[in-house]
């Protein structure tokens, strides 16, 4: 017999009483599932520091500049219900970056590329506005957001609705969602470079759907699978190619369309007996671009009692080279329509391990607040080796990078 | 030895003709916890076979869990991204510094692509 909304209401407190209970045995109350909006205002910082590996010399000129990226990143994030069914969160970024970066590829002595870094070096602030509202029924969850990016040189305004449906005693769920982003680059000293335009826009519409099915008590499998247009300038304003012989290097040009797929599986498994959880995903990534790529990660969270957990992860990533990549064109070779020396277009492999840390703290002399503290390191490595389709010259800029990272979150 | 395996393999295939009867083996206490259907494994229209996918959502084959044991799923570590920002800041890290893009969800921008 169908029972009455209202009935079916009547049971929610009972219900949430003893899923917020467990919760709170479990010393924090995380928004692992959507079934209502949360009732409990959230809020978090975090501080983090991104540096990118000096290139090595050999991989570039004698005397070249050898410096490349630094970024600091500041990240704060406030959720709030605002009734039973209805909740907002924002998430606003700002970030600092100094540093050079790639340019072009030149021949050396034996003809292997060797990187040539842009001269002059960057400042940059990117500030970054993110609103999400959810709206939550019996049956589900409707959420739509926006953001606003802006960095001297970029602007991208983006809007999304997404949404989950639960079934099966909401052992199953279907997800999806829609957006869009239309982003504008205005290029720094456009009038300096003659590769530079001026003033170019770009614009992504994307979706995706995903499926997840509680297994067990202990076990929860997803599959996702997301597209993405992007279309107009997909060029970088600031990389060139060089040609043997020639009189000038030329821009970058990327065909002005890409369609992109992705599929992504995910497994999470708690093990009661050690208190760890695993986190395992694997995604299968392919372009218009002639680019595919494989992702695995395997995370680890370690609890040690109430308070502490240590989570180690690895992860590793290869793609194939895009159709048109080329380190550089030979004397006399015809130009090709489309051409870029980016090494994020070539093919490599790249092997990233870190280690994080968390502290989990109540405060009984101020309004019994629950607190966690966390901090992490993650070290990225990329080369021509680690790839797992055949490299003839791994691209010279390939970046290795060094993250740390401390943040606060709050509940109250 | 052929042979033994051959004559194992006989046996074996008669045996399960009868469901292993003749052994006192009884399949229905091993399902005696799965609730089967009134009617049987018929459409009562057409009369066609049901696929193995409809009579497994009849059995209700994915309430996996009841209410009263999410307590290991609601857990924080648990969550798909533990912690957002990090999954945010990593998330847009990667697809900065690599030629894919991360699945999952839809929206976002900037660049900070240098």
């Amino acid at each position: 017999m169908r029972r009455s909304r209202r009935e079916r209401r009547r049971e929610r407190p009972a219900l949430r009483a003893l899923t917020s209970s467990a919760m709170a045995l479990l010393g924090i109350a995380g928004k692992a599932s959507a079934e209502t909006a949360i009732d409990h205002y959230e809020a978090s910082y975090s501080f983090s520091t991104y540096s990118e590996d000096e290139l090595e010399s050999s991989k570039t000129i004698p005397g070249g500049e050898r410096k490349r990226y630094d970024i600091k990143t500041q990240q704060v994030s406030l959720a709030a219900p605002i009734t039973e069914w209805l909740d907002f969160s924002m998430q606003v970024t700002h970030e600092t970056m100094t540093g050079a970066s790639p340019w072009y590829t030149t021949p050396d002595a034996a003809g292997s590329p060797i990187q040539i870094m842009s001269g002059a070096t960057i400042e940059d602030a990117r500030n970054d506005l993110n609103v999400h509202a959810n709206y939550y029924t019996e049956e589900g969850r409707l959420g739509f957001g926006g953001g606003y990016s802006k960095e001297n040189d970029y602007t991208a305004i983006n809007f999304g609705t997404d949404g989950e449906l639960l079934f099966n005693e909401k052992n199953t769920t279907l997800s999806g969602g829609l957006g869009g982003s239309f982003d504008e680059i205005m290029p720094t000293d456009a009038d300096l470079y003659p590769t530079r335009p001026k003033d170019k826009s770009k614009q992504s519409y994307n979706g995706f759907v995903g499926l997840s099915q509680v297994f067990d008590r202990r076990t929860i499998l997803q599959g996702s699978f997301t597209y993405n247009w992007n279309r107009g300038y997909l060029s970088d304003p600031y990389k060139q190619v060089f040609q043997v012989g020639g009189v000038q290097n030329y821009g970058d040009f990327r065909p002005n369309s890409r369609h992109q797929f992705a599929f992504l599986y995910r497994l999470n498994r708690h093990i009661e007996e050690t208190e760890s959880t695993v986190h395992l995903s694997y995604q299968y990534y392919i372009d218009t671009w002639g680019l595919s790529s494989h992702t695995f990660e395997l995370d680890w969270y370690q609890s040690f009692g109430d308070a502490i957990q240590i989570s180690p992860h690895i992860r590793y990533y290869t793609q194939n080279r895009a159709d048109f990549y080329v380190p550089y064109l030979r004397l006399g070779q015809r130009r090709p329509e489309d051409m870029s020396s980016d090494y994020r277009l070539s093919a490599y492999g790249a092997l990233s391990f870190g280690l994080k840390g968390e502290y989990l703290f109540h405060t009984p002399w101020f309004r019994d607040i629950e607190w966690r503290l966390h901090g992490s390191v993650e070290r990225y490595l990329s080369s021509g080796d680690l790839s797992l389709s055949s490299v003839s010259v791994a691209a010279p800029g390939l970046v290795s990078f060094t993250v740390f990272s401390v943040g606060l979150e709050t509940k109250f | 030895m052929k042979r033994v395996v051959r004559a194992a393999l006989l046996g074996l295939s008669l045996l399960s003709q009868s469901g292993f009867a003749s052994l006192g083996w009884q399949w229905d206490k091993w399902w005696s916890d799965v609730k089967m259907p009134d009617f049987p494994a018929f459409d009562e229209y057409t009369e066609s076979p049901k696929s193995y996918v409809q009579i497994a959502l009849e059995h209700d084959f994915l309430v996996r869990v009841k209410p009263w044991e999410r307590a290991v799923l609601a857990r924080h570590d648990m969550a798909w991204d533990p912690d957002e920002l990090e999954a945010a800041r990593r998330n847009h890290t990667f697809f900065s510094k690599e030629a894919s893009m991360p699945g999952g969800s839809a929206g976002g921008g900037g660049c900070g692509c240098n």
